[in-house]
């Protein structure tokens, strides 16, 4: 059974729309690889320098990868990913 | 409280729900304070005070596990993620620089959530607070009308 990927508003525009995508990989780095290769584009949107960038919200089955292992986050058939952005701010 | 003067009605909130936010930002004072508004077609059902992870008077983030969970309940429920509130210690009702920047994607002129009524509520004057609702697309806020029913 493939991983679905969530895909959030502002990237759908790489998804044709779709708001809900199936792909296999192994961990988050290669979730990425695999996300571009077949949207490209998505991996400068969701990384930099080979790390999720800051205020992106990656979720493996509900459980934010920051408190796993962050890109190295083991996936496996039929897990559900979410990419959601940070809700944030300030007033600097 | 003062309201916004905008003409474009794009968020209606009981006073109750007023109140909860206040009573979340005051709580929170001096730091800021944030939250998510559910609702249906402009009206908010729902008020969800969040959690400030990066407590202070100058800055705000939600807790992810916490904002993800509750964007599921919000969908789980059959509402929408309507409103996204904040509170400003030392600044007036108006989106800041930094509001502005990220309510974006990184980088982008995406909007994350574009439906969404940004609600900033100044405690500047604690004994009159000031709040006003804007939505952030093209780079800028554009004030609109947050109606009390």
């Amino acid at each position: 059974m493939p991983i679905k990927v969530r895909i959030p508003t502002p990237l759908q525009k790489l998804t044709n729309g779709k708001a809900e995508v199936e792909c296999l990989a192994k961990n988050v780095a290669e979730l990425v690889d695999v996300l571009e290769k077949e949207y490209p584009g998505m991996r400068e949107r969701l990384s930099e320098g080979g790390k999720i960038r800051r205020f992106i919200n990656i979720y493996v089955n509900d459980d934010d990868i920051r408190f796993m292992n962050k890109e190295e986050t083991g996936l496996k058939d039929g897990d559900n990913i979410s990419i959601v952005p940070a809700i944030a701010g300030g007033c600097l | 409280m003062e309201n916004s003067r905008a003409s474009t009605t794009a968020l209606k909130i009981s006073r109750d729900d007023l109140q909860t936010i206040l009573d979340h930002c005051t709580a929170a004072y001096p730091n800021e304070a944030c939250g998510i508004l559910a609702g249906r077609a402009g009206r908010v059902e729902k008020v969800y005070p969040m959690r400030n992870v990066r407590p202070s008077p100058v800055a705000y983030e939600m807790e992810a596990e916490e904002q993800l969970r509750v964007m599921k309940e919000i969908r789980q429920a059959g509402l929408w993620l309507v409103g996204i509130f904040h509170s400003h210690i030392n600044s007036p009702a108006y989106p800041s620089g930094v509001d502005v920047e990220q309510a974006y994607w990184p980088g982008t002129l995406y909007p994350n959530y574009p439906e969404a009524v940004y609600v900033i509520l100044s405690l500047r004057d604690q004994k009159n607070p000031d709040f006003k609702g804007y939505l952030i697309h093209d780079g800028t806020a554009e004030t609109v009308l947050v109606t009390i029913e």
